[in-house]
């Protein structure tokens, strides 16, 4: 029986309302306790901040795409040398590399180092969601999970054109047991498949994806319905159409109306914030966004924060990594995933000397800056996307101290940001227990892990303690203790323990009836076969479902 | 008694068919149903010695496993060579004991399809997985390859013989462009042939891309052919160019016109997205190969060839295995997986070092072993993934099963002595 008390800490856990609050934090068996025998094991943590592990509700980590992207980036992780910890638990220490793609071990040595101790994988195709698992096997402490891509696969196309919703619903359902994936992913719905005819956007959410009863909307309305008739933790998780462009506002605000009144995450939405039109100049429409999600409270999002400096961007949106390519000439690679999904990976940098990096970055700002629920509105980079996870220390810092960020607002391009929210200037400096939302509780609730992301009784013991410092980004770069499931794994800043991830999934029953029709069209038009798709054994058990 | 096992999934080639049923009798393989000749030769009769051995005597596997300890754990300058026929748990296991011994780690990918690799981390890689070709691919173009040699069901399962999602009427459907290069022909049936002669291969992939681009080009006769080429190309809604991503010696093209046709490829695929789409895919050989690629980079940071000797990742594609033993910089070898599947350049240098082999039929190595311990091929007796030459992972059914010890059990063994010393 392991026992740990936690002493002298502010505790800043804002699912159960304490925001500050000094009092022991007591541990047992990995989980948080009410009590503790006085003579207890102590930690002190006097004068310390303490939070729930941190959770990236959104990065890219552990698909196949993320080792075609390492495979691209010899001269990055060249750079980025990572030695083997010292640890002192008996594991294998494993040295790696760095970059804005890191190895595996690298990754989940770098998480817990920052206090993140629960990651997901936002895009994962069930066909290569074998490899995923056996990334995340190589990638320690974190728990992890994904959720499977939806939005562009074949076979749910050809139902939403039959009208088979229910039959869709139970293709979800099968797809995500039989994957061990988290939630259902949209990427471009349906503009995946467009790019494979070499279609490179879609006007509105109503174009038709080849078949005029194939279009953007059903596919948003199928997947929503399907998530929330399963029950699932989380909601749909969406990438809307036309990421990156000028003037998507009117396709992702459609969007959002076409599941209205019903549950969804929408993802990175800073690139899907934008105004303005091609050939003209862009603008921040992150005001639309926040007084849509005002008035709508099913809505959940995180921002996609771009972060000035190197990015590799990837993601299941191939035309967007094509269009990137063909402006920028830099390196690409594109990757059709069979009757599923595509994939682009193109390497980047934000810079604030570029006129649309800088706007990029003042639309993730204004999002923070404007959202007045932080709850629903949560934090990511949409790592490596608009940069790397080891950026959130210094995007915190720029929540929180308004002269620091205005500071730098002076230092970049300004050809964009005329009439811009932040530009003429935005007050609000984020709270310590603001900064635990959107980096722990508000992802936690909107994943439905009801163990994580808060520190009451019955809570997974992934705790995080701050020293205080007067530079945030310093603080929250390197937290003096990191636990995980109640293991300390990083002490006086050192990362000494690196125990094996729990892998976070669910398995939410379907007609077996439907099985037969799947097993059709794999036989038909599959180059594996219908009993080698699904993934054998996932270690551990799945998340209840309500 | 005979028994069937349905779906075996097949390490002949890099196509990784799993849809294999295998008919054993007793534990020796009768049928591979549904194989290829490439397949029915790797399955062949499923047999494999259970040995281990030090020097030329017989031992058992601790007394084998302690000595290959000692002999990896003496080696100041130790190469792990990854060689093929192991599952993805074996390679990552492998991975660590080179991490964790400060080694040189190499493999059939450093020796054997490194010049692709390279040129793709120059330019990146336009590509899609085999059932995008099956189910898209209107038009394929086989750059100097024939599937019936390297992949022989290519044509039976992914194109141009079935129908696919988009291409009803399968063959009929699809217009098959073979270029020959000297004599790497393509297939024979093609509906279109292009010649080109060795010399000339490199050239015509750059003025194809020119045309492509429509650039203006020369007027010569190669840049007719080339420009006659590109309008085929241009012409598919969905294009496949096949090549072949090996350079071992069963290869049809070798040398550096294979490095500069690698690039010339990939520049080619790349330019013809604009136009219409098109995907490069390359064949490789069987036992796993993109496997130990998939699991070293995300393990590493890099495919293949990985100095440890600093406690971190260095890549030195430039400075691998074969070098790093003609120089005689090598102490020890630790080879895992099929010794016969070590290429033979590679072979001939490692006599000088003493070498422990783990993997199937490591005690009937075609080369001199300090320590010899045979364990199972993955596939046959390991279970575990296999991920296929488009790196889409596949599960390993091992209808042979606990008939000889597993690899990934025998390496974990052995790299529990190693780390904790």
């Amino acid at each position: 029986m392991s026992m740990l008390r936690i002493t002298g800490g502010a505790i800043h856990d804002p699912a159960n309302g304490e925001d500050g609050v000094v009092r022991d934090l007591c541990i047992q068996d990995g989980r948080i306790v009410a009590s503790l025998p006085s003579d207890a094991p102590r930690l002190d943590a006097a004068g310390m901040v303490i939070m729930a592990g941190g959770i990236d509700i959104h990065a890219h980590v552990a698909a196949s795409s993320t080792t075609m992207a390492r495979r691209l980036l010899p001269e990055e992780h060249a750079a980025d040398p990572q030695a083997a910890p010292a640890l002192d638990d008996g594991t294998i220490p494993r040295s790696g590399t760095g970059g804005t793609v890191p190895s595996t071990f690298t990754t989940g040595y770098r998480y817990a180092g920052l206090g993140y101790t629960t990651v997901f994988d936002a895009a994962v195709a069930a066909v290569a969601a074998r490899g995923t698992h056996a990334q995340f096997d190589d990638t320690p402490i974190v728990d992890g999970g994904f959720f499977v891509l939806m939005g562009n696969d074949e076979y749910l196309l050809r139902q939403i054109a039959a009208g088979e919703t229910e039959r869709a619903r139970e293709y979800a359902a099968w797809l995500l047991a039989s994957t061990g994936g988290y939630a259902i992913k949209i990427v471009n719905p349906g503009g995946v498949e467009l790019w494979k005819r070499n279609v490179r956007q879609v006007r509105t959410i109503d174009d038709a994806v080849g078949d005029p009863r194939i279009t953007p909307r059903k596919v948003l309305e199928t997947l929503t319905a399907a998530a929330n008739a399963l029950k699932l933790p989380h909601p749909v998780h969406i990438h809307c159409n036309n990421l990156g462009l000028p003037g998507n506002i009117a396709t992702t605000l459609d969007s959002m109306r076409a599941v209205a009144g019903h549950r969804a995450h929408f993802t990175h939405l800073q690139y899907h914030s934008y105004g303005g039109e091609p050939g003209k100049p862009w603008q921040s429409a992150a005001r639309q966004i926040i007084e849509y999600f005002a008035a709508h409270p099913e809505v959940t999002g995180d921002v996609g924060q771009v972060m000035f400096g190197p990015a590799t961007t990837l993601t299941a949106d191939g035309a967007v990594e094509y269009m990137l390519h063909a402006s920028s000439g830099r390196k690409w690679v594109n990757s059709d995933i069979e009757l599923e999904t595509g994939c682009g990976i193109v390497p980047y940098v934000y810079k604030d000397t570029a006129a649309v990096a800088a706007l990029q970055w003042v639309v993730g700002l204004e999002l923070f800056l404007l959202s007045p629920d932080p709850w629903r509105l949560v934090l990511s980079t949409d790592h490596p996307n608009g940069g790397s996870f080891r950026s959130y220390p210094d995007l915190i810092h720029l929540l929180m101290d308004r002269t620091y960020r205005d500071a730098r607002l002076k230092t970049i391009n300004q050809k964009y940001l005329a009439g811009s929210a932040l530009a003429d200037g935005i007050a609000r400096e984020y709270t310590l227990n603001e900064i635990a939302i959107v980096t722990r509780a508000g992802p936690a609730r909107q994943l439905g892990l009801v163990t994580k992301g808060h520190l009451g009784v019955g809570a997974d013991a992934d705790v995080t303690i701050y020293a205080r410092e007067a530079d945030l980004s310093h603080m929250f770069a390197t937290p003096r203790y990191v636990l995980k499931a109640g293991l300390v794994v990083v002490e006086e800043g050192q990362l000494r323990r690196a125990p094996a991830g729990r892998r976070l999934f669910v398995r939410p029953g379907h007609d077996p009836a439907v099985e037969r029709d799947i097993k059709a069209f794999f036989d038909r038009y599959g180059t594996i076969s219908f009993e080698n798709y699904p993934v054998a054994r996932v270690a551990g058990t799945p998340v209840a479902l309500p | 008694m005979s028994r069937e096992t349905p779906h075996v999934t097949c390490l002949g080639c890099g196509l990784t068919c799993d849809d294999i049923t295998v008919v054993d009798t007793d534990g020796v393989i009768t049928e591979a149903r549904s194989a290829c000749a490439l397949g029915v030769r790797w399955f062949g009769d499923g047999r494999v010695p259970a040995r281990a051995r030090i020097g030329d005597q017989d031992a058992t596997i601790d007394a084998a496993l302690e000595r290959a300890a000692a002999i990896v754990r003496g080696a100041p300058r130790l190469l792990v060579f990854c060689a093929t026929d192991v599952a993805g748990d074996t390679i990552a296991a492998t991975v660590a004991l080179a991490d964790v011994r400060r080694a040189l780690l190499d493999s059939v990918t450093g020796t054997d399809a490194g010049a692709g690799v390279l040129a793709g981390q120059e330019r990146g890689r336009a590509t899609a997985t085999f059932g995008e070709l099956r189910n898209r691919a209107d038009r394929l173009c086989f750059w100097g390859v024939d599937p019936a040699v390297h992949a022989p069901r290519f044509q039976s399962r992914i194109a141009p013989d079935p129908d696919g999602l988009y291409l009803a009427g399968g063959r009929r459907a699809r217009h098959v462009i073979a270029v020959d290069i000297g004599d790497a022909t393509g297939p024979a049936d093609a509906d279109e042939r292009v010649r080109f002669t060795a010399d000339e291969a490199i050239p015509a992939l750059a003025l194809t891309r020119a045309a492509v681009l429509g650039h203006t080009v020369d007027g010569s006769p190669l840049a007719d052919r080339a420009a006659a080429l590109a309008r085929t190309l241009v012409a598919a809604r969905y294009l496949a160019i096949v090549a072949d991503g090996e350079t071992g010696p069963a290869r049809a093209i070798q040398g550096d016109a294979r490095d500069a046709q690698d690039e010339g490829l990939l520049a080619l695929a790349e330019s013809l997205n604009g136009p219409t789409r098109c995907a490069l895919t390359t064949f490789r050989a069987g036992g796993n190969r993109a496997g130990i690629d998939a699991v070293c980079t995300w393990q590493t940071g890099y495919p293949m060839t990985i100095d440890f000797a600093r406690g971190v990742p260095r890549y030195v594609p430039y400075d691998g295995a074969e070098r790093r033993l003609a120089r005689h910089e090598i102490d020890a070898v630790l080879v895992v997986g099929s010794a016969a599947g070590v290429p033979e350049r590679i072979r001939r240098l490692i006599g000088a070092a003493p070498t422990v082999i783990v993997g199937p039929r490591a005690s009937d190595s075609p080369f001199a072993a300090a320590v010899a311990i045979d364990t199972g091929i993955a596939g046959i007796h390991d279970g575990g993934s296999v991920v296929r030459a488009d790196d889409i992972p596949l599960p390993l059914t091992a209808p042979l099963a606990g008939r000889v010890p597993a690899t990934v059990t025998t390496v974990r063994a052995l790299l529990e002595r190693v780390a904790t010393s």
